[in-house]
């Protein structure tokens, strides 16, 4: 019982890190029905990003937590114009032709570009990332909780709750969503939705970037770190539904907790299985999500 | 005011316009009428940003701050959203309200560019209070979501939206269509009081004796052409425009 606890509780942090990657893919595809296929390696270089600017400020002295807190607006300004990059490299293009796969390739491309990129700087080994929290497992009962897990949990619903109240309760936030809802009267309102678009792939980026740093602690960081974790939330968005935000969120606690389970009670070898059927089941019953308003196509 | 010289628009390669032309004037209530597929939503369209137009001007006039002088701008082939920007607001066919926002969002983003910068902020919320005056249905609804309101009601919200933007030209895309006939004559009864307090409208409508009968001027549309055109009173009684467009009733 004490194991099955504490592999829920594992699960939970993994599955949020999940939650905000998958959180981005919503972002993007509520303004413009496309996504970033790329969103793995956009947390991949914000967690580099941000590597190699808490080992430049502890390297003048500073404490480890108070560099994490000065590198995470450097980190979110970095996936901004990350995001900006992609979408104009890879979506513009296409979007303006119509063309119905194009972004697909090109996202998929900047991906791999990206990787690449960051080989070159940064090496392909995995690197360490200072913990800016104590790495002592805290005991609540029998369960053990890291510190830093805490913090990917507060992390990752802040992000999404400020999102939200951005979108609910300021003129921009409200263009976004009115972009989201109808493009062309967005447009007869006086919103600017090409900018929207731009704007939705930088936030989307940015989640990225943070959840990125969030995660880098308790894993190892490096160029090979956000393709798995990129499919991976891509279905936790599929399973929680593109259209629902807090969908993803369940949906990525599903997929972190059966990871683990499945890893302990069967074995690691099959970790990845469970949650991948629960995709193609998904698919089959309710393709829009389990929280999901249609979102299928109509041919 | 808005002059339009010889515009040509369509949709890929099918071409629904064929070279129009019209004016309206400032303070006018102009009527674009003609039965369906004759262009009459394409060309609000085309004028509004919604499509670009492949041949012709769009002139768009404004009073020049404290002097009496009007200063033309061609806004011709402007993205919609710069077009509204310099104040010509159009409220769409089908309503288009963002039905999972409140109706006071929907109004609030009405007003966007004004609370952007690129319009004159003047005052928001009097002019909320101003339309919740002119549709007192919205002001009972203002929390409620925009979907959930009936087709009179999101007629009414799509209005409303598009007199938030402060307009110099205000264009309203079939705003009877669907409506209970009682509801038809409110609408109308709302467009004449707009047309009292000397908004320039462009009013696109398929119910041309209402049209005719509360408009200043009219423009016939046939086949993506105007076919006649002069004040509302001589086109309401100009016998082909009767059988045509008013029934032959008379």
């Amino acid at each position: 019982m004490d194991i099955l606890a504490q592999l829920i509780v594992s699960g939970i942090s993994v599955g949020m890190i999940y939650g905000v990657i998958a959180f981005g893919y919503q972002l993007t595809f509520a303004t413009s029905k496309t996504l970033n296929f790329g969103q793995g390696e956009a947390l991949m270089l914000g967690a580099l990003v941000g590597l190699t600017t808490i080992n430049f400020l502890i390297a003048t002295g500073m404490g480890t937590l108070l560099a994490f807190i000065l590198m995470l607006p450097i980190v979110l300004i970095f996936g901004m114009m990350q995001g900006a990059v992609v979408e104009f490299l890879g979506v513009r293009q296409a979007m303006r032709t119509k063309s119905e796969a194009g972004w697909i390739m090109a996202t998929i491309a900047l991906g791999i570009i990206f990787k690449n990129l960051a080989e070159n700087f940064w090496g392909r080994d995995a690197l360490r990332f200072p913990s800016p929290l104590p790495e002592q497992a805290l005991s609540v009962g029998a369960v053990r909780i890291q510190p830093m897990e805490i913090a990917i949990l507060l992390g990752a619903l802040g992000l999404m709750i400020a999102v939200e109240v951005f979108n609910r309760k300021s003129i921009y936030g409200k263009a976004v969503v009115a972009t989201a809802l109808d493009r062309d009267a967005a447009g007869l309102m006086g919103i600017d939705t090409r900018l929207v678009i731009t704007f939705s792939y930088a936030l989307s980026s940015m989640s990225a970037a943070f959840a990125g740093v969030l995660v880098a602690p308790i894993t190892l960081t490096g160029a090979a770190m956000g393709g798995a974790l990129g499919l991976k939330a891509f279905a936790v968005a599929i399973i929680g539904g593109l259209s629902s935000g807090y969908g993803v969120v369940v949906g990525g606690m599903i997929l972190g907790i059966t990871e683990n389970l499945t890893g302990y009670y069967i074995s690691t070898g099959y970790k990845d299985v469970p949650g991948l059927l629960l995709l193609l089941l998904v698919l089959s019953v309710k393709p829009a999500g389990l929280f999901g308003s249609t979102a299928i196509k109509k041919v | 005011m808005l002059k339009v010289e010889n515009l040509i628009a369509g949709y890929g390669k099918v071409q629904v316009l064929h070279g129009i032309s019209l004016d309206v004037a400032d303070g006018a209530l102009v009527t674009l009428i003609g039965s369906n597929g004759a262009g009459k939503t394409t060309t609000l369209r085309a004028l509004s940003g919604m499509i670009a137009p492949s041949q012709g001007t769009i002139m768009l006039g404004q009073q020049g701050a404290g002097s009496q002088s009007v200063q033309l701008e061609n806004i011709t082939g402007l993205p919609a959203h710069q077009i509204t920007r310099r104040g010509v607001a159009h409220s769409p066919e089908g309503r288009r309200v963002f039905a999972t926002l409140p109706v006071e969002d929907n109004l609030l983003l009405g007003a966007f560019p004004r609370f952007t910068g690129s319009r004159p902020i003047g005052q928001p919320a009097a002019d909320l209070e101003r339309m919740y005056d002119l549709f007192p249905r919205l002001r009972e609804r203002r929390r409620q979501l925009a979907g959930t309101l009936s087709g009179g009601e999101q007629q009414m919200l799509a209005m409303a939206r598009a007199l938030m933007l402060n307009p110099a030209v205000l264009m309203l895309d079939e705003p009877s269509m669907g409506l209970a006939p009682k509801l038809v004559s409110e609408v109308f009864a709302t467009i004449a009081r707009l047309k009292e307090s000397k908004i320039t409208m462009l009013l696109v409508e398929q119910f041309a004796a209402a049209a005719l009968e509360v408009a200043d001027f009219g423009y016939v549309l046939e086949n993506g052409r105007i076919s006649a055109s002069g004040p509302a009173e001589k086109l309401r009684n100009d016998p082909a425009v009767q059988a045509a467009y008013l029934g032959a009733a008379h």
